[in-house]
């Protein structure tokens, strides 16, 4: 480890004999952070400047019209209504699986998390289709409260309660995924220690586990919180229609709307979310930075709690059925209203066709076109990504300093921005990239490509920098000992010890551009649409039969393109990595 | 022939080096020895390439491989190594990890691949992983892991073999065992080893000279005899030989140690440092402690430790803390007990030991 530090540190500093070659080097990072500041982070300014400025020069008159208005008030007591209680929601589900994923002993838990991921690949949108099947007057769960006695009646998804849960369960796996670790890096002896000085395993639960799991659960939330603020699709599908606006959809509506001031409008209003946004931005990294403590300790999968065979079994039995009922249920529910022939018909053998399959991908055109567009998105945003992102993950590890910092911190702005901001910055970087000069780029599916890479690349840059951190470096060392240069070092020894984690953010690249809304819904052209879009318009137009059809083939192709990953995951550890 | 010359290393403001001078023969086993962060590893990453010193050069076989400004890198130079955590790469069967450098080292010979084949197969055999060829590092256990990493480092025939403290990974039995395996591969490779270790047993065991380190800089170079019995300085004194450095006059009849002017202890080769500061450098073994009165330094039994073989006495003499190791066999004393410090009588042996040495 000293060794380590100190090698960097030599690097850092560079020899004085070097002095013209690292004056070249620092040339070379003040070019690359000077790209990365035009390509990342200016589109966001400029956003902020237009708020500011309109034909007359700088001005405080967009802001004092859109803060007049009740309507912007009524749509940010909205988003706070909506976001704080999902995020209430999705932290409760969250931290619960996560701790009885980490301390309590039942079966199948490896099935367990790959349900719980389940809403996390799935689009939200896609998601909130399915419920809206699942809920709606001639659905599963009508029948079934029609079964029982009372007047019971369907609750309306339509409402503010609606979004909230759909929110909440569609990011808890985000407060899983960081908490679920945090529990299973707390010592046991930790526990122990506290059960030998006396305390009870409440006491215990109170006084040690949790404090140690806060930082993991406040991080946790605070994504949530983020996510829950970004989301574009689950508002868009529930709220439009009762008219329920939230900020993400309120600024869609702006910019949709093509008043005379409306991007003006729309920027205004893209710093009130941005400043929501950064605000749990800055404060999720304070919290960060002080949860370091846990980050050296072992994880621990063993249980450590363990029920009497009837409690446990009936854990058991309820876990799964929430799983099965919030995760694959709707799902299903969608695929079967996407099999009948009319909507509102039962679901009967008779009314079973194939119609609406035929209408998406026969007649109708555009979804096969978008099917279309979407995967030469996701393909050339996924290599762009890949080789960019790689590279750049690489210069993080190697040259751990100010200047990859910095580099790393502007292209996680695209990324940490809510989708509607990030589409409106786009547009006005890319309409007239230098002031007075159009290339054509806004309005051609040329934006959607540059859109997809900007905000996706810091994905892959995270996962390859994470492969990067986990070989030893002691790995090269042995290889250039025996002799491996160049090349041959990479082919033989590193890329094959990399492949894992690059290919994992690689496909996580691809699954969202693949399934993105929220920036194509701002972005897309006749002729570019996007599989999102598609699903989007035929919603908004009443062809609910049309939406479900296409979802269904969508989510199809997703299960079948994530269960070849686990496959291949499987079978390279069985082959390459030899472990048992 | 290896030959460091005055190399500094420099991280920053923090020297990690200072001024070292080296020199390794063909064929020579050396083992690096001194606390962490004494500068061992720097001089091994020097030696590998890995880095390149600050100031000064490093020649190997005659060329010149690293100086301020030039530094040949690892996989140019005639080298094997062998890492702390073994570095096996996990994608690799065992006869990979041997195959590997006999494919890209720069000593590698050009032979067909049946010749490749038999070289896999001999060098498994020297290490005694012929029928591991195809097990993955997953499915070793420790001491099997550490000889892939042996036989991957020699496979080429190296002229240096680098061993950053190879066996700290292993328990102590298999440790014993793989200095002997590393004293045979020795014979039979006939490459310098230069050898890393924080373990003074472990290199006055294995190694033809000893290289003691401290701070960055080097304290003494010779033969473990000479190390253990002729400190030169009193960091190698307490480091290798845990010696009591006990204060006193040097007459030319030999030493008087303050608080006992009876007492005159003989010269057994104490290095000149130690004389021009009164110091007679006395190792826990050459004690022996009696009741109290009896001729020798008076003291107090501080702490005792049962080691099976010996007894550690910690004995206060004069306010400081003197360790005196004693046979089981030997009377025995208690916490609190008076007690005389005196010289044994058998030390004068050494005298003649020593003198052989010279």
């Amino acid at each position: 480890m000293m060794v380590k530090q100190q090698a960097i540190g030599e690097r850092k500093k560079g020899l004085p004999s070097f002095s013209l070659f690292f004056q070249n080097k620092n040339f070379y990072k003040g070019i690359g952070l000077l790209a990365v500041f035009l390509l990342f982070l200016l589109p966001v300014l400029r956003l902020v400047w237009l708020s500011f400025v309109n034909k007359s020069g700088l001005t405080l008159h967009y802001y004092q019209q859109v803060l007049q208005e009740a309507a912007t008030w009524v749509t940010v007591q909205n988003t706070l209504i909506v976001v704080l209680g999902s995020t209430l929601l999705a932290l409760a589900l969250g931290v619960s699986f996560s701790w009885i994923v980490a301390y309590v002993e039942v079966s199948g838990k490896r099935a367990m998390q790959l349900f719980i991921f389940l809403p996390f690949i799935i689009p939200s949108y896609i998601t909130t289709l399915a419920w809206t099947q699942f809920f709606s007057g001639s659905g599963p769960v009508a029948a079934l409260l029609a079964m029982l006695p009372g007047n019971l009646e369907v609750p309306n998804l339509y409402s503010i309660g609606g979004i909230i849960l759909l929110l909440g369960l569609s990011h808890y796996p985000l407060v899983y995924l960081f908490t679920v670790n945090v529990f299973r890096k707390i010592p046991r002896d930790l526990e122990e220690a506290a059960a030998t000085s006396g305390l009870s395993k409440k006491q215990a639960f109170r006084k040690v586990v949790l404090p140690l799991a806060l930082p993991g659960i406040a991080s946790g939330g605070l994504i949530a919180f983020l996510s829950n603020l970004d989301n574009f699709g689950i508002p868009a599908f529930l709220g439009t229609p009762s008219n329920i606006r939230v900020l993400s959809t309120y600024i869609y509506e702006q910019v949709v709307g093509f008043g005379p001031e409306a991007f003006s409008r729309a920027a205004v209003l893209s710093v009130l979310l941005g400043v929501i946004a950064l605000f749990g931005t800055l404060l999720q990294w304070f919290l960060l930075r002080r949860s370091r403590v846990t980050e050296t300790a072992r994880s621990d999968s063993e249980p450590r709690i363990f029920l009497k065979p009837a409690k446990r079994r009936v854990l058991e039995v309820s876990l799964w059925a929430f799983l099965l009922v919030t995760s694959v249920m709707p799902l299903m529910a969608m695929a079967a209203l996407s099999l009948i022939s009319a909507y509102g018909v039962p679901f009967t053998l008779e009314n079973l066709s194939l119609k609406n399959y035929e209408h998406v991908f026969l007649i109708d055109a555009k979804p096969a076109a978008a099917l279309a567009n979407s995967l030469k998105l996701a393909l050339v945003t996924m290599a762009i990504c890949l080789i960019l992102g790689t590279m750049l993950a690489y210069l993080r590890f190697k040259y751990p300093d100010w200047s990859t910092k910095t580099a790393e911190l502007f292209i996680t702005i695209p990324y940490a921005l809510p989708g509607t901001v990030f589409a409106l910055c786009m547009i006005f970087m890319w309409m007239e990239p230098v002031p007075g000069w159009n290339p054509g780029i806004y309005g051609t599916v040329l934006i959607l490509f540059i859109a997809y890479t900007t905000r996706f690349l810091v994905l892959q840059i995270r996962g390859s920098h994470t492969a990067f951190l986990q070989i030893d470096p002691s790995m090269e060392e042995a290889a250039r000992i025996a002799g491996a240069r160049g090349w041959t070092k990479w082919r033989r020894i590193l890329l094959p010890l990399l492949f894992p984690g690059i290919l994992g953010g690689a496909l996580l690249v691809f699954l969202m551009a693949l399934t993105e809304l929220t920036v194509s819904s701002l972005l897309w052209s006749s002729g570019s649409e996007t599989v999102g879009v598609v699903i989007f318009s035929y919603e908004q137009a009443g062809y609910s039969t049309y939406s479900t059809a296409f979802s269904t083939i969508l989510v199809l192709g997703i299960l079948l393109g994530g269960a070849l990953y686990m496959g291949l995951g499987k079978l390279w550890d069985r082959k390459v990595l030899k472990a048992k | 022939m290896i030959d460091v010359q005055d190399v500094s290393k420099k991280y920053g403001d923090f020297t990690a080096l200072h001024t070292v001078d080296l020199k390794i023969k063909k064929g020579e086993f050396i083992a690096v020895l001194g606390p962490s962060g004494c500068g061992k590893t720097t001089l091994l990453k020097l030696l590998a390439g890995f880095m390149g010193p600050t100031e000064g050069s490093i020649a190997m076989d005659g060329m010149q491989v690293a100086t301020a400004k030039k530094v040949v890198p690892p996989e140019k130079r005639n080298i094997g190594m062998v890492f702390q955590s073994f570095a096996l790469w996990p994608h690799m069967s065992v006869a990979d990890h041997v195959k590997f450098p006999l494919e890209y080292h720069p000593n590698r010979k050009k032979g067909s691949k049946a010749e490749l084949e038999s070289r896999v197969q001999e060098v498994l055999g020297l290490v005694g992983l012929e029928t591991f060829a195809k097990r993955y590092p997953s499915e070793l256990s420790g001491g099997q892991k550490q000889r892939v990493a042996l036989a991957r480092a020699i496979a080429p025939l190296p002229n240096l073999l680098l061993m950053d403290e190879p066996f700290s990974a292993l328990d102590v039995e298999l440790r014993m065992e793989m200095r002997k395996e590393i004293q045979k591969l020795h014979k039979e490779t006939g490459a310098s080893i230069v050898f890393v270790t924080h373990d003074q047993s472990e290199a006055l065991a294995i190694a033809d000279k000893i290289v003691v380190m401290n701070a960055g800089r080097i304290e003494q170079i010779a033969p473990p005899e000479v190390i253990y019995t002729r400190p030169e300085t009193p960091f190698v004194a307490s480091f290798v030989g845990k010696c009591n450095l006990v204060e006193g006059q040097w007459k030319t009849e030999g030493f008087v140690p303050d608080g006992d002017a009876k007492s005159v202890w003989p010269d057994l080769g104490v290095a000149r440092s130690f004389k021009a500061n009164g110091i007679c450098p006395v190792r826990p073994e050459q004690l022996q402690l009696a009741l109290a009165g009896n001729a020798g330094l008076q003291g107090q039994v501080s702490f005792v430790q049962y080691q099976g073989n010996e007894i550690h006495y910690t004995v206060e003499v004069d306010g400081t803390m003197w360790t005196v190791h004693e046979p089981v066999y030997a009377p025995r004393f208690h916490v609190g007990d008076a007690v005389s410090v005196s010289l044994k009588t058998a030390v004068l042996q050494e005298r003649e030991l020593t003198a052989v040495l010279k």
